[in-house]
């Protein structure tokens, strides 16, 4: 049972569905996740992260339930939209070992690990810096390294580059595809996802299409043209 | 779990942000700081125990000597003050805030003023008063009649916190306590 | 974030927190407990200890908040015919409070923390120390966020209207520092919870 499976997931809000009947099975190293700003991209990859139980359903992650927090440490890891809401750390040594002090790793050894993955990235002195000071691209960073000194085998990375200028996207993203982990990027900017080995494309929480880019991504185009078109966009 | 502690740390640093926002207008032209008004929203808004544990948290981290009152102060100082006795009963006022608001079968605007009224203002001077008298060395009745200059200021962000209370449960239904 | 802890390195910041708590906490019991006199005495010891370490200006600063509660104390006094007692008052007051900002001063806010927790450590069933030190460090991490989403919000605010800010402004903090405390679960639960 390895990769992460869903089978049959629906997830209501409030009474209002969010996601419908979602079955995949996911293996690739690298997949996209597009859609239209409330397709239900970032809830389906909460669900993943066991942020949010299914209304109906089962998710399992490398075999286990999303609810064994301990397992899902191990297997997954999330890259929040907004890293402001996931720094939880007021300095960056702080933010970097804390994960591996939840996964069990005694404190000293955390830091311990935390300064050499920093001085590894070239950025020992940012040990003692408060994580406010940071830029946005410079936080986007600091969570990225945060989770990948857990070592998860799955990555879900939550628009990872919205807020980027493009010199610093185009270090993030060489640095996200030299990762060994297998990735999930949820982006609605087809041209983020054109390399990857699997597209999920999300319509008002179905999957409207599931195939390698070169399959999905030039409906998906054609479509967000056709919508962007017309001007009484209702549901904007 | 992780939900308790968050609220509680960032109710926390909101009485502390609401100490660092330009004086705002309480509608009587007297501009007056915000941050008595963050601690009877840590009781409506938090409930009781969630609410004092936040504002515990705040006086603890002041004490500690982080400058979290308005106008820069803190330190172990700020509980030398004549003002001590204000902050002392601020962990309890926010309980009796929140405990008042749990009787209540729905938020509303009245009862969520008279909440912040009871704890906020009362709980609040039953402290505060002690506080001055034993510090400036004054009578307790003088102490009180004092202390009354501050309390029309009080009933004013009584009545802010009753609006900001009702437009966040109305805005987050579920969030708030009551 | 800023501390209140000097910058200049003292002889005082290498004495141990406890011991300085400890002192001060005798100081101020004496100070009550002692007649008027003494508190110019009181007064004169945290004065001696600034000008010797070098402190004194930036103590003196820390005065300022203090300055009108001291003359509105002694006008008060004045009216009452009361005015030696008055002056007792605010020294006294002023010998307190210069005495704990010394400490405060010289102290580092880890030092303190750590005084702090070993204080707690009798509530350790009911709160984990554990978790105090998590609550600690989130406060710490998100006043600024917070002054910072206030002060966008105060100039969203003044860049749409020509009065002063009003009651939504709280509101909109408040649901701010709400929905952050969601968000902040939710990271806290994806890298493990608090256990």
């Amino acid at each position: 049972m390895s990769g992460i499976h869903l089978n049959d997931v629906s997830l209501s809000l409030q009474g209002k569905p969010i996601l419908t009947g979602i079955d995949l099975h996911l293996t690739e190293a690298r997949i996209g996740l597009i859609g239209r700003n409330g397709s239900g991209k970032t809830s389906l990859l909460r669900l993943m992260a066991g942020l949010v139980a299914p209304t109906s359903g089962r998710v399992t992650v490398e075999g286990a339930s999303p609810t064994d927090r301990k397992a899902l440490l191990r297997s997954l890891g999330i890259l929040f939209q907004n890293p402001d809401h996931q720094i939880l750390f007021p300095t960056v040594i702080e933010e970097l070992s804390f994960g591996l002090i939840q996964q069990g790793v005694p404190k000293a050894q955390a830091q311990a690990r935390a300064r050499d993955a920093l001085t590894a990235e070239g950025r020992a002195h940012w040990e003692k810096a408060a994580t406010h000071t940071l830029s946005q691209g410079q936080r986007q960073y600091l969570c990225l390294l945060a989770l990948l000194l857990m070592a998860p085998r799955w990555l879900l990375l939550d628009e990872p580059f919205a807020a980027l200028d493009l010199p610093t996207e185009a270090r993030l993203r060489r640095r996200l595809d030299a990762l060994p982990q297998r990735l999930i990027t949820i982006s609605h900017a087809p041209a983020a996802v054109e390399r990857c080995d699997r597209v999920l494309w999300l319509e008002q929480g179905r999957i409207r299409a599931d195939g390698p880019p070169a399959q999905v991504l030039p409906e998906f185009r054609a479509q967000m043209a056709r919508i962007g078109e017309a001007d009484a966009d209702t549901d904007l | 779990m992780e939900r308790s502690l968050t609220r509680i740390a960032l109710f926390a640093a909101l009485i502390a942000a609401l100490g660092l926002i330009p004086k705002i207008d309480m509608g009587i032209g007297v501009p007056i700081t915000a941050q008595t008004l963050g601690v009877m929203l840590c009781g409506t808004i938090l409930g009781a125990r969630n609410g004092a544990l936040a504002v515990l948290l705040f006086l603890a981290l002041t004490a500690l000597g982080l400058p979290l009152l308005s106008g820069g102060r803190g330190g172990i100082g700020v509980f030398t003050s004549a003002s001590a006795g204000f902050l002392i009963g601020w962990p309890i006022a926010a309980f009796v805030t929140g405990a008042l608001m749990g009787w209540m079968k729905e938020v509303s605007t009245a009862g969520t003023f008279n909440a912040a009224v009871a704890g906020g203002i009362g709980v609040v001077y039953l402290f505060g008063v002690p506080g001055i008298a034993l510090v400036a060395g004054k009578p307790l009745v003088e102490a009180f009649w004092g202390s009354m200059v501050f309390v029309p200021g009080d009933v004013v962000k009584a009545g802010i916190c009753a609006l900001v209370t009702v437009a966040v449960a109305r805005a987050r239904p579920g969030l708030v306590q009551a | 974030m800023l501390t209140l802890t000097s910058s200049r390195h003292t002889a005082l910041h290498d004495w141990s927190a406890g011991g300085k708590l400890a002192g001060l906490a005798v100081f101020s019991v004496a100070l009550f407990a002692l007649p008027g006199l003494w508190s110019l005495a009181g007064l004169g010891l945290p004065l001696a200890a600034t000008l010797a370490l070098g402190l004194f200006p930036e103590w003196l600063r820390l005065f300022r908040p203090l300055v009108w509660m001291g003359l509105v104390i002694l006008a008060w006094h004045g009216l009452t015919g009361t005015a030696p007692e008055g002056l007792t008052a605010v020294l006294r007051m002023f010998a307190a409070f210069g005495a704990a900002n010394l400490v405060t001063m010289t102290t580092r806010l880890t030092d303190m923390q750590a005084v702090f927790l070993w204080l707690a450590r009798p509530l350790a069933p009911v709160i984990p120390p554990a978790r105090l030190a998590l609550a600690m460090a989130l406060v710490i991490r998100f006043v600024p966020v917070l002054a910072l989403r206030a002060d966008q919000l105060s100039q969203a605010w003044r860049a749409r209207s020509p009065r002063r800010i009003g009651w939504p402004l709280v509101f909109a903090i408040t649901l701010a520092a709400l929905d952050d405390a969601e968000h902040v679960a939710e990271a806290l639960q994806a890298r493990g919870g608090t256990e």
